[in-house]
């Protein structure tokens, strides 16, 4: 059955273990693709993982003169072909998200691949797999149908992609605030 | 079994040319489940894929976890044996050279028999850790007991587990750490968390906790610092550090003012009761407030979401534990289980977060100054009788008990002790008061030290022997639940490495008392001889055999036979291990944390960690990402407290105390008490935050208060930083 990167986003500790999986998974040479940010680190330890949404139109795709952003037959955005990319980085400016990075010494643009050599078999992404908060999961569309339930859609902290992004992804996001809705037991 | 909802059959990813070894992470005493990746043509360890099939754990991991394969074939691996000639570069990585095991053997048995000859056979001593397998604790103590025969031997668990250990003695008769599987966590309706920076230390369990609160349940957090725990929770009590005492007293005082006490149970199965209720009537919320400076609505409102809990659960970890009377809030705490009942079923009870790997296992069979193994005491003849039987000795030949982890240090200072084994533990950086215990590791006549890095005490050794990771030998260790599960080989020791009871079984040949080690030529031999040592002890492990634990997904003590699968849940009887079977409600006085804030020092200073690195950072800041993400201490402040020093944010600063001082970055963060500075302890040398920590004991744990003492902050001039 079809799965999906769902993000959540209320659960983020920021240990960062995303990251860090994130350079082992195979074919990344060491090198993260995905952020975690803190959100108002003078304040408190509120963090949380910026990650590639995989679009279902990526304006990175669109943006590249080249073709070298390739769309995998599971939707997954793909890092920018190494014998096409010619170092542009329109797509850097293109992602509204700002996901696609820049390695300046190979000139070459690499971002997120949603783990392709997992995820093209059903494996779960390493950063999903690793996730100690259950932040990033790796769910059915069933499982995501079901934390929509779950989760008190009236509270406007619901968001499947749109309104609040640019267009439909691939990747589905929970904004915090989800607990809101929540009935306490007693 | 115990797989729950978080469990999901997912393959894991086969790379071509490659074979994945189960096992578990080396770090905490979460024990998170992981397959090592190996290429099978070099067989090497070279990545880690996740172990989605590990039911605590369910493949998740922390980023030391995701990165802890790196140590293995790491540039700074020792790859044999040093020694140094010149006494006098002692404290320094300096002087060095190689030599060979036998050099080494040879150096290490003349020196030790020189020194036991003229001072006495107690001026040697063993320190050691518990961040290895039980297999390797377990020998540990009967070298120090049977091949040196020396009294002195304690570990880094007085650091870290031992105010738990004490606590749930006294208060159940038995020490093991939670009552209840980590499956429970999540089904429970609270979670009462003290002292733990739960979402950095023990980042696993955070899936689980979290789901309280999506099922509707509460979280309450008790520290002085916000947390990531404490900023979700549903109430954060952010209390003072080294306060607990009173604030455990003042729930309890509300739980029974407020009838959420359970009689029958109470009547049943308890002892202490009257004594207690009668201590507490003094911690009204108003008096409880003035001692911990937390509201005393906050107080009212805790014990009322826990006193309403159909199950709840009290955690709790060093933050109560590295105290001066880190015991007493062990018991303290305990007793908010123990007037509601709310203990000995399913999905309710009591819990230490487990600091060390093996901090479970590695306390309970003979490396404290006191006990043998399966928990047996030293000072019991029975104990000792059962313990000479399977070691061959006689119970005149057994030492007496000895002193703590760190008084050993202060017997070494005073020329009691005067050589040393230090294994598995770095207490160059994490023992309190630094510049004593530096001066103390000066001191010694002769030290040995076994490690797999040059670590900031490996500085202070005559011969430094080359250990392995815990990935190039296999044993067990015994986690944060008390479960007993099983680590793997992956790889051939590097270089001239070796195992620690390999190197004790060599060592003791080397002093003459091969006939009591040589037997043991394997690991699984010294693990069939550790099972029959803790037999009929009440920390048993004999039916926990290696193929039951792969079996059963770990085996929970005790375990006393081929039959018997363990027991996952304490108390399920409501029999407690005291002699009538019953728990001890604790009364419990305040003591204020031993030196209070004053006009010349009137910060308080509390430590602890981050995500990125585990306990002396000796591991952790060799591994590039770790590295990477905190590579230097700091000191947190809040930004009126700031303001009053005329700090901003990333200047550098001098923090002191009565015992030392140390320069820190400011981290700005209003997630901390206005009257506290905190600072991650993980590094060494002249950045060690123990410098300037404070050696008052515990009087039954004998644990150092790290969480709280009086410190001032001063700025800096530019020249003197650099
Ligand atoms: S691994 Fe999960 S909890 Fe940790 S920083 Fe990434 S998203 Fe947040
Ligand atoms: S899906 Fe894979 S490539 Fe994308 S951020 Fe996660 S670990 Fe990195
Ligand atoms: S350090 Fe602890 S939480 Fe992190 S991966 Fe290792 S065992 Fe798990």
């Amino acid at each position: 059955m079809k799965k999906r990167l769902y993000l959540e986003l209320e659960n983020c500790i920021g240990c960062r273990s995303c990251l860090a999986a994130c350079t082992q998974c195979g074919g990344h040479e060491e090198r993260n693709r995905n952020y975690v940010y803190d959100v108002n680190p003078l304040v408190n330890r509120q963090t949380m993982p910026l990650m590639c949404l995989h679009c279902e139109n990526p304006a990175c795709a669109r943006s590249c003169p080249a073709q070298a952003i390739q769309i995998h037959e599971t939707g997954a955005v793909l890092s920018a072909l190494v014998e096409k990319c010619i170092g542009c980085q329109n797509c850097t400016i293109a992602c509204p998200y700002g996901i696609p990075k820049f390695d300046h010494e190979q000139n070459l643009m690499y971002k997120c691949d949603l783990c392709i050599d997992r995820t093209k078999d059903g494996i779960s992404p390493m950063c999903a797999s690793v996730c100690p908060s259950n932040t990033l999961q790796w769910l059915t569309d069933e499982e995501i149908d079901n934390k929509k339930k779950q989760f008190n859609l009236d509270n406007g902290k619901w968001v499947t992609s749109m309104p609040y992004l640019e267009g439909e992804t691939n990747v589905k996001v929970n904004l915090p605030g989800i607990l809101q809705g929540i009935t306490k037991l007693f | 079994m115990q797989r729950d909802k978080f469990f999901k059959e997912i393959e894991n990813l086969n790379h071509p040319n490659e074979k994945l070894i189960k096992t578990h992470c080396s770090y905490c005493g979460m024990q998170c489940g992981m397959n090592l990746r190996v290429n099978t043509q070099t067989n090497k360890i070279i990545g880690v894929e996740p172990r989605y099939d590990w039911p605590v754990t369910v493949g998740k991991m922390c980023p030391k976890g995701v990165t802890a394969y790196q140590q293995t074939n790491h540039k700074d691996r020792l790859l044999k044996p040093l020694i140094r000639d010149d006494a006098s570069l002692k404290g320094t990585a300096e002087g060095f050279r190689e030599a060979s095991w036998d050099e080494a053997y040879d150096l290490i048995a003349k020196k030790f028999k020189e020194l036991q000859t003229e001072y006495g056979k107690d001026s040697l001593s063993v320190f050691s850790g518990v961040s290895m397998t039980n297999e390797k604790c377990y020998l540990t103590g009967k070298f120090a007991r049977v091949a040196l025969g020396t009294r002195y031997i304690d570990y880094n668990g007085r650091f870290c587990m031992s105010s738990a250990a004490g606590g749930f003695l006294r208060s159940f008769g038995v020490d093991r750490g939670s009552t209840l599987p980590w499956t429970d966590i999540h089904e429970t309706d609270c979670l009462f968390i003290a002292g733990s920076n739960t979402a950095e230390c023990h980042p696993t369990s955070m899936f689980r906790i979290w789901n309280v609160q999506e099922r509707g349940g509460y979280i309450i957090v008790v520290d002085p610092r916000e947390t990531p725990i404490a900023r979700r929770a549903d109430l954060h009590l952010d209390l003072q550090p080294g306060t607990d005492l009173a604030l455990a007293n003042g729930i309890v005082n509300q739980l029974i003012e407020m009838g959420y006490i359970d009689e029958e149970f109470i009547n049943k199965h308890t002892n202490g009761f009257e004594e207690t209720n009668e201590l507490v009537k003094d911690f009204t919320p108003e008096y409880t407030s003035m001692l911990t400076g937390v509201a005393p609505e906050k107080i009212i409102r805790a014990a009322e979401i826990y006193g309403k809990a159909p199950n709840a659960v009290v955690m709790f970890a060093r933050g109560v534990e590295q105290q001066h009377k880190g015991v007493d809030n062990v018991s303290a705490y305990t007793n908010m289980a123990l007037v509601t009942g709310k203990i000995g079923r399913p999905k309710a009870g009591v819990a230490t977060f487990t600091g060390q790997g093996n901090g479970q296992g590695g306390r309970e069979h003979g490396q404290k100054s006191d006990l043998l193994p399966g928990y047996r005491k030293i000072t019991n003849p029975k104990h000792v009788e059962e313990v000479c039987s399977v070691w061959g000795i006689t119970p005149e030949e057994m030492p007496q008990p000895g002193v703590s982890a760190y008084e050993m240090i202060e017997l070494m200072e005073q020329k009691t002790i005067r050589g040393l084994y230090l294994l598995c533990s770095n207490p160059a950086v994490s023992a309190p008061n630094q510049n004593f215990v530096r001066k103390a590791f000066k001191a010694l006549d002769f030290m040995v030290c076994s490690d797999f890095y040059l670590s900031e005490s490996a500085e202070f050794a005559d011969v430094i022997l080359p250990a392995v990771t815990w990935s190039e030998d296999e044993g067990t260790v015994t986690n944060i639940e008390g479960r007993i599960i099983k680590i793997n080989k992956a790889q051939e020791p590097v270089g001239e490495s070796k195992p620690d009871w390999q190197i004790q079984v060599e060592l003791a040949e080397r002093l003459g008392r091969g006939k009591y080690f040589s037997h043991l030529k394997t690991a699984r031999d010294v693990a069939d001889e550790f099972r029959l040592a803790t037999k009929g002890g009440y920390a048993d492990y004999y039916g926990a055999t290696w193929d039951k634990i792969d079996k059963q997904d770990g085996v929970f003590w005790p375990c006393k036979d081929e039959k018997d699968e363990g027991t996952p849940h304490m108390f399920l009887d409501k029999k407690f291990y005291h002699p009538d079977g019953k728990a001890k409600i604790c009364a419990l006085p305040y003591r204020p944390p031993a030196e209070e804030p004053c006009e010349k020092y009137p910060l308080r200073l509390t430590t602890g960690r981050v995500v990125y690195h585990y306990l002396s950072g000796n591991q952790t800041r060799r591994i590039p990402f770790l590295h990477d993400m905190c590579p230097e201490p700091y000191v947190e402040i809040h930004p009126d407290t700031a303001l009053t020093y005329n700090m901003e944010h990333e200047e550098r600063v001098r923090l002191f105390t009565r015992r030392g001082e140390a320069i820190y970055k400011v981290k700005l963060t209003e997630a901390i008490r206005k009257d506290t500075v905190f600072v991650p302890y993980h590094f060494g040398h002249e950045d060690s935050i123990n410098l300037l920590t404070i050696a008052a004991l515990d009087p039954i744990s004998r644990m150092p208060e790290f969480k709280a003492c009086a410190a001032q902050l001063e700025k800096v001039e530019l020249k003197k930083v650099q």
